[in-house]
């Protein structure tokens, strides 16, 4: 099972930064989700890995890099764009051009096939298929080799909702066999139920690497709600311990501070509790704080202050 | 290697403009030679047997007033080998199954040569078969050999020259119109440009000076390996004097190896 170490990677474009020293690392068993902005340098970051930009840094799968592995696609499957494809070449004949630079039977480009559900337009041109359909295909050239890593930019793009939950099981199987699963995606929710780690990145720069419950759970708008008849003893109280309070109706809401320091605030000073309930960020919350600052492509909000 | 050169010739197998090129450049072969060989069968006095079959052979290019229009054709196999990973994306598909970019590079030289050999080769049978189906004179062996070796090499260099074009501008279009282009109409306007001042100097009939230059016409001078009685013959007035088909092809291939490792260069240094 393969640990893909990323250190120090890099790249600019001109006088602009794409990638900024990136270090992380990716373990077995587990899909780590990459997320960033737009333009903030994660497909960037999945090519260097690969060798396929030139770069700063190293990246290495089990100590080597991905130009030192025979037959590559044994080791690690990369889905980096949508439909990377000849549009007349059969998609089954495009299986087996890759599959034989590996030294991999047809019979295995059957199974992958067979796989990602494409067995009824195998023979036919991939110039028909829907960005789906295409994506599944990249998806099966990614598993050809059986690899213990894979690396996918994007693979839930033009899926549709029963294909993103087949993607999501199917990774979560693979990373359940203990392959090491290194995934970039837009759709957030989906990669909260996914995701078991996170890199996020923004301006090609790091802003977090960790759990996703890590990452959730040190977002500052985790707060609690506190209902209490004695708010004008509890508020003061639970200020004094450094954390922020806002009324919202009958509820104080309460940022920087935990549910225990709250509840030994309280009993000290001597104010009931009514409710006392841990509100969570949710990842999009979350993310959206983080990377707040990072965006590279910024709309107006509609209606809004701009 | 050998996985480069698989993948190579799965990828030749697997796409159609393999079989159209080739198939065009054989039915064009076919057909142009039947009705040449018939032509010269009816004749009052036919060619001799090597004139008739460097005529065949070329389809009128041995006599220097026309290009080599197979070249044209099989010459797109080797744009396409390189325009197609750029044009549609694949090559990083290629590069994450081939890391080592080196041999890549190398399978698309040999493979892009070989079958451009091969297909050229095909279009010499045709013309030794049309002329014996019209009964023509046989040509000699050392004929068919020379025009052979002629042929086949500026064919393949042809070929190569697509490759590195469509390696350099990762633009398929631009690579063709390179292709098409720098041999049948550049080189032709700097020669025009030449011979209009070279007229017009104090000694226009001197072998030295500007003229020098046209037997560098990498493309021109590379066709001296399947000319044999030249249009350039007439302007030796001008004191233009080519390099024959050894020199010729000396610059031809001297041309094409430059741009080959420039090319190659840039892929290596070049983001995928």
């Amino acid at each position: 099972m393969a640990l893909i170490r990323a250190d120090g990677l890099g790249k600019s474009y001109g006088s602009t930064r794409a990638v900024n020293d990136l270090s992380f690392e990716v373990r077995p068993g587990s899909v780590t989700g990459f997320l960033g902005p737009n333009g903030s340098g994660k497909s960037t970051t999945m090519r260097l890995m690969l060798g396929l930009d030139r770069g700063e840094g190293r990246t290495t799968f089990d100590g080597k890099t991905f130009g030192e592995l025979t037959h590559p696609m044994r080791h690690v499957g990369a889905l980096l764009e949508a439909k990377p494809f000849h549009p007349t070449r059969r998609a089954r004949n495009h299986l087996r051009m890759l599959a034989v630079a590996n030294r991999l039977p047809d019979s295995r480009v059957d199974e992958v096939i067979d796989l990602v559900g494409l067995s009824t337009v195998s023979a036919g041109k991939p110039k028909k298929f829907s960005l789906g359909m295409g994506q599944r295909l990249g998806i099966a050239a990614a598993l050809l080799g059986d690899p213990d890593t894979l690396i996918l930019d994007e693979p839930s793009n033009g899926l549709d909702p029963q294909g993103i939950t087949w993607l999501r099981n199917l990774l979560k199987h693979l990373a359940g066999e203990g392959r090491s699963v290194f995934v970039s995606s837009h759709l957030l929710q989906e990669m909260a139920v996914l995701a078991d780690e996170l890199v996020v990145i923004g301006r090609g720069k790091m802003l977090a690497n960790g759990a996703v419950s890590d990452f959730i759970s040190h977002s500052s708008l985790g707060a609690v709600e506190v209902r209490t008849p004695d708010r004008t003893v509890l508020a003061p109280a639970i200020e004094a311990l450094g954390a922020t309070v806002v009324q919202e109706g009958d509820r104080l809401v309460v940022s920087g501070a935990t549910a225990e320091q709250i509840g030994d605030a309280a009993h000290a000073a001597g104010a009931r509790l009514h409710q006392l309930t841990t509100r969570q960020a949710t990842l999009e919350e979350a993310f959206l704080e983080a990377t707040g600052l990072s965006e590279e492509f910024r709309g107006s909000q509609v209606g809004g202050d701009s | 290697m050998i996985d480069s050169l698989r993948y190579e010739y799965l990828r030749l197998r697997t796409i159609r403009s393999t079989y159209w090129l080739i198939g065009l450049a054989l039915s064009f072969q076919l057909i142009m030679t039947m009705i040449i060989a018939w032509q010269m069968s009816e004749a009052d006095n036919p060619p001799s047997g090597d004139n008739a079959f460097d005529v065949l052979a070329t389809i009128g290019a041995s006599t220097g007033f026309a290009p080599l229009f197979i070249a044209y054709i099989i010459g797109l196999l080797g744009v396409f080998s390189t325009g197609h990973e750029y044009r549609h994306g694949m090559i990083r598909a290629t590069l994450t199954a081939l890391p080592s970019r080196s041999m890549v590079f190398a399978a698309k030289i040999i493979s892009t040569g070989i079958v451009s050999a091969l297909a050229a080769v095909f279009c010499i049978g045709i013309a030794l078969v049309a002329g014996l189906v019209f009964g023509l004179d046989r040509p000699s062996t050392q004929e068919v050999l020379d025009m052979t070796l002629g042929t086949v090499l500026f064919t393949v260099l042809f070929a190569l020259s697509g490759l590195a074009y469509a390696a350099i501008t990762r633009n398929q279009t631009a690579a063709v119109a390179l292709l098409m282009l720098l041999p049948s109409v550049v080189e032709q306007i700097i020669k025009a440009i030449i011979l209009a001042i070279k007229s017009s100097s104090d000694d226009p009939r001197g072998t030295g000076g500007l003229v020098q230059v046209l037997k560098y016409l990498p493309y021109d001078a590379g066709g001296q390996m399947y000319t044999r009685a030249s249009f350039d013959d007439l302007l030796q007035i001008f004191g233009v004097v080519p390099f024959g088909a050894l020199g010729g092809g000396v610059v031809m291939t001297v041309f094409v190896g430059s741009l080959l490792a420039i090319s190659y260069a840039l892929f290596l240094r070049r983001d995928a």
